[in-house]
This record gives C-alpha cells, structure tokens and sequence, in this order.
C-alpha cells in the first residue's frame, strides 16, 4: 500500500487501536506513525482501548495443567536478553559512537569533546576542577583515540563501557539505565578469574541519559565486570548479574 | 480489577521475570492468566486451544520480557495484547503477523500513553466495564466486537454488516469515542461498587 496521509491515518485510529485493519493498511500505518513528527491526538486517544474490551469479560481459569506445563517449560527456555552475554570489543572512536543510539550518542560526543578541549585548553592544575563525570567522559574519550580498549558491557539494566586509563582508574559509562525499585541499588563489581567478587562502587537511578561512575579499583587482575541489584551495599553480590562484561580479552 | 498496587507490584515482578525468575512469571501467570484465558476463549471458542495459547504466551513473555516497556502500559495490558494477538492470528489460520516488540502499539507514538483504558482498568470492575460497553449503539458494540474479538478488518466488517467502508470505519471510531468519554465520566463519578474479579 503506497504511503497514507496524516489525516488517513487519523482517520483510521479506531481501526487501528482495535485491530481491524488489513496487513498493508496496518504496515502503511505504523510506517507513518514511525515518521511522522507531528502529533496523532485521535491515535493517542484510541490506542490502548483493547484492554476495556478484554476487561469487560468474565475471567476463566486455565486447567492446573496449563500452569505445571508452562513452569516445566520455561525451565528450559533461555531468555533473549540474556542469551546476549556481553562481548568485550576493541572500539575505534567511530565504532564507540555507532554503537550508541543517536539520543545518546549525540550528547556524549558533544561532551567528550567539550572535556578533551578542556583538557587542551587549561592547564593541569586546572584540570582538577572537572567534575567526576566530565573526567570520566575525557577518560573515555581518550581511552578510545589512543587505541586503548573499552569493554563493552550490557544487559537487561543497562549497556555502556567500562574503560581503563593507566594513572587514572577505570570509569563505568552506561546508558538507558534501567529503573531500581524502591530502596535498591545499583552495586558495581570486579571479578578476578577465579571468580572472586571486590565491589567496587554503587550506583542509583539517574534521569541522565548517560551515567558515569568512576570505579574505586582498576582493572588490573581482573577478568570480569557486573553490576547487580542491591539493597545496601553488601560484601558480595546476592542477586545474578544485571549488566555483564568480560575485561581484557580484547 | 487491577489497583494500583497490583500495576506496582506487577513492575517489581517483571523486574523479576528479567533477572531470570521463574517464581516471578509463575506470581504473574497467577494473577492474569484467568484475563489472557478469557480473551483467548471468546476469540477461538476451544477451550484447548485457548490453554494452548495462554501456555504459549506466557513462554513468550519470559522469552522477551525485556520487549516489555511499563512506560507504555500495564503489564496486564501487555499479555492480553498479546494473547488476543495470538488468537486472531490463530483464527485466521495465519502465522504471528506482529512481533511481540510491536504487541502494544502504543510504544509507536511519540506522546505518552493515554490515560484513560489503563485507568478503567484499575478502578472498573468487569460489570462496570461491560455496563459502558452495553451503553453503545448496537451497530457500534456489534463493530467494536467483530474487530476486536472476530478479528474482522473494518472491510469485513462493512461486508458483514452491509454498510459502505466508511461507515464501518467511523463505526470503530464513535465507538471508541463514546466510550472513553463514558469511562471518564465514570472514574469522576463511579458505577455502583466494583465487582470482584
């Protein structure tokens, strides 16, 4: 179907919302809906309408069968996010950026580049009145364009980097930061290859696109990074890993 | 029913779910599988066969629970989404012609989801709920229920019923139009109490 207009796709909100479009109307809406700039106010109130429907049914138990079968086969169903085990890649700058999303590649670019000008710019002394997290951001930033590695890092909380700059520390950088739920946090941890966890920061919520932690260790010795969900910050980790990475493999 | 701590709760149990909980998904089954059951039963009107789909959505949402965004709507919202998906496409004997990802459509508009469905949710009870429903033209109801729970395309539903497409389509519309507004009026003032789901 060739491309709808505003106003066709407006048009058809109600259809849309319950489903009632054919194949390549509903594929000619959803292209438009993923372009269009301009807002769908008959869209925005239709959609989302199904639940009343179902809602409005009396509720019917499934047989206990159902439950036995589903909990015997998820046993043995791995989960799509975390079929996706963080690799360690080496980055070029232009590889680090890609791999970000336009919203949040945008303005870690544009400050990296503000800290390494910065950094060109004032002398050392001055230097000490970056804050954390624009020396973080430089950290990266120069970790990249000297050709050190980043580790990518990721899971179902989070995805970022976490690099090493001799001197310096290492720095956690990590984007679309899941939620915590009340009174949690976010517990930063190296692993040695034996396995043997060190916490090394914590971490809460942020309304910043982009979160940097400065590590209170360096690499060094290690050969894993994670990140887990804690109530307090604890000596070793009680919950499985929600961001993941392996360090020096690169 | 779904009050606002179960919506809260169900966030901590998709959490959960993500972190490869399987207790989590077994709390979640058990608070909305009887509401997935309802709606695969009225669609494909075979008792195993809507088990068998209410099974399968569920190895879906513990597969790609991460496809899950509580910005965009209740996780009960979610897996009825997804199991009347599910249905229709079983009633039509086609393939899944929606990804999981793309079940609630809502995550395509650029605004935040509209208040009102989710908020009927919470605060309604079914009789409620079906009393607003009752509340339509007929030619409106007997629309919105060929689409949503027939699966019949507003084309079907012109043929079926012997009106011009357009008039189908502004059928769908009213309907949803009239609805949200009695729903408004009925969160401002309540029908009766809510009924126990």
């Amino acid at each position: 179907m060739s491309e709808m207009t505003h106003s066709q796709v407006e048009e058809l909100a109600g259809a849309f919302a319950l489903g009632a479009l054919d194949p390549d109307e509903e594929a000619a809406v959803r292209a438009h809906l993923a372009e269009c700039g301009e807002a769908h106010p008959e869209m925005e109130a239709a959609l989302g309408a199904g639940i009343v429907m179902a809602e409005s049914l009396d509720p019917v138990d499934p047989s206990a069968a159902v439950r036995d079968r589903l909990m015997a086969t998820i046993e043995g169903t791995p989960q799509a996010h975390r079929q996706a085990v963080a690799q360690p890649v080496r980055q070029s700058r232009r590889g680090w950026l890609d791999w970000l999303s336009p919203r949040v590649a945008r303005p870690l670019a544009i400050a990296a580049m503000a800290a390494v000008i910065a950094v060109g710019a004032w002398s050392l002394g001055l230097q000490s009145q970056l804050n954390q997290r624009d020396a973080a951001l430089r950290a990266v930033a120069s970790a990249i364009s000297g050709g050190q590695a980043a580790f990518r890092v990721e899971g179902n909380a989070g995805r970022g980097y976490v690099v090493d700059t001799p001197g310096r520390g290492a720095a956690l950088v990590v984007t679309d930061l899941a939620e915590l739920p009340p009174h949690r946090i976010y517990e930063l941890w190296l692993l040695n290859p034996a396995g043997s966890p060190v916490a090394v920061g914590t971490l809460t919520s942020t309304d910043d696109a982009i979160a940097v932690v400065q590590l209170e260790r360096d690499l060094s010795g290690f050969s894993i990074f994670a990140v887990t969900v804690e109530a307090e910050r604890v000596a070793a980790p009680s919950s499985d890993p929600v961001i993941l990475g392996v360090l020096g493999s690169s | 029913m779904t009050d606002s701590a179960t919506l809260q709760d169900d966030g901590l149990l998709a959490q959960r779910i993500r972190s490869g909980d399987r207790a989590a998904l077994g709390e979640v089954y058990d608070r909305h599988a009887s509401a997935a059951m309802a709606v695969a039963l009225r669609i494909v009107a075979d008792r195993e066969g809507a088990e068998d789909l209410v099974h399968d959505t569920f190895v879906a949402i513990w597969q790609k629970i991460d496809r899950f965004d509580p910005a965009r709507g209740s996780l009960r919202s979610w897996i009825v989404t997804i199991v009347r998906n599910r249905a229709i496409d079983r009633l039509r004997g086609t393939r899944p012609s929606i990804e999981i990802g793309e079940a609630d459509e809502r995550s395509l508009l650029r605004s935040g989801p509209n208040p009102t469905w989710e908020s009927a949710m919470a605060r309604l009870g079914g009789i409620q709920l079906r009393a607003a429903l009752d509340e339509l033209p007929a030619e409106q109801r007997q629309a919105v229920e060929l689409a949503y729970f027939g699966g019949r395309t507003y084309r079907e539903i012109a043929t079926i019923t012997g009106v011009p497409l357009g008039t189908a389509n502004g059928r769908l519309r009213l309907a949803l139009a009239r609805l949200r507004e009695r729903l408004s009026q009925t969160e401002a003032a309540p029908i009766g109490a809510g009924d126990e789901r």
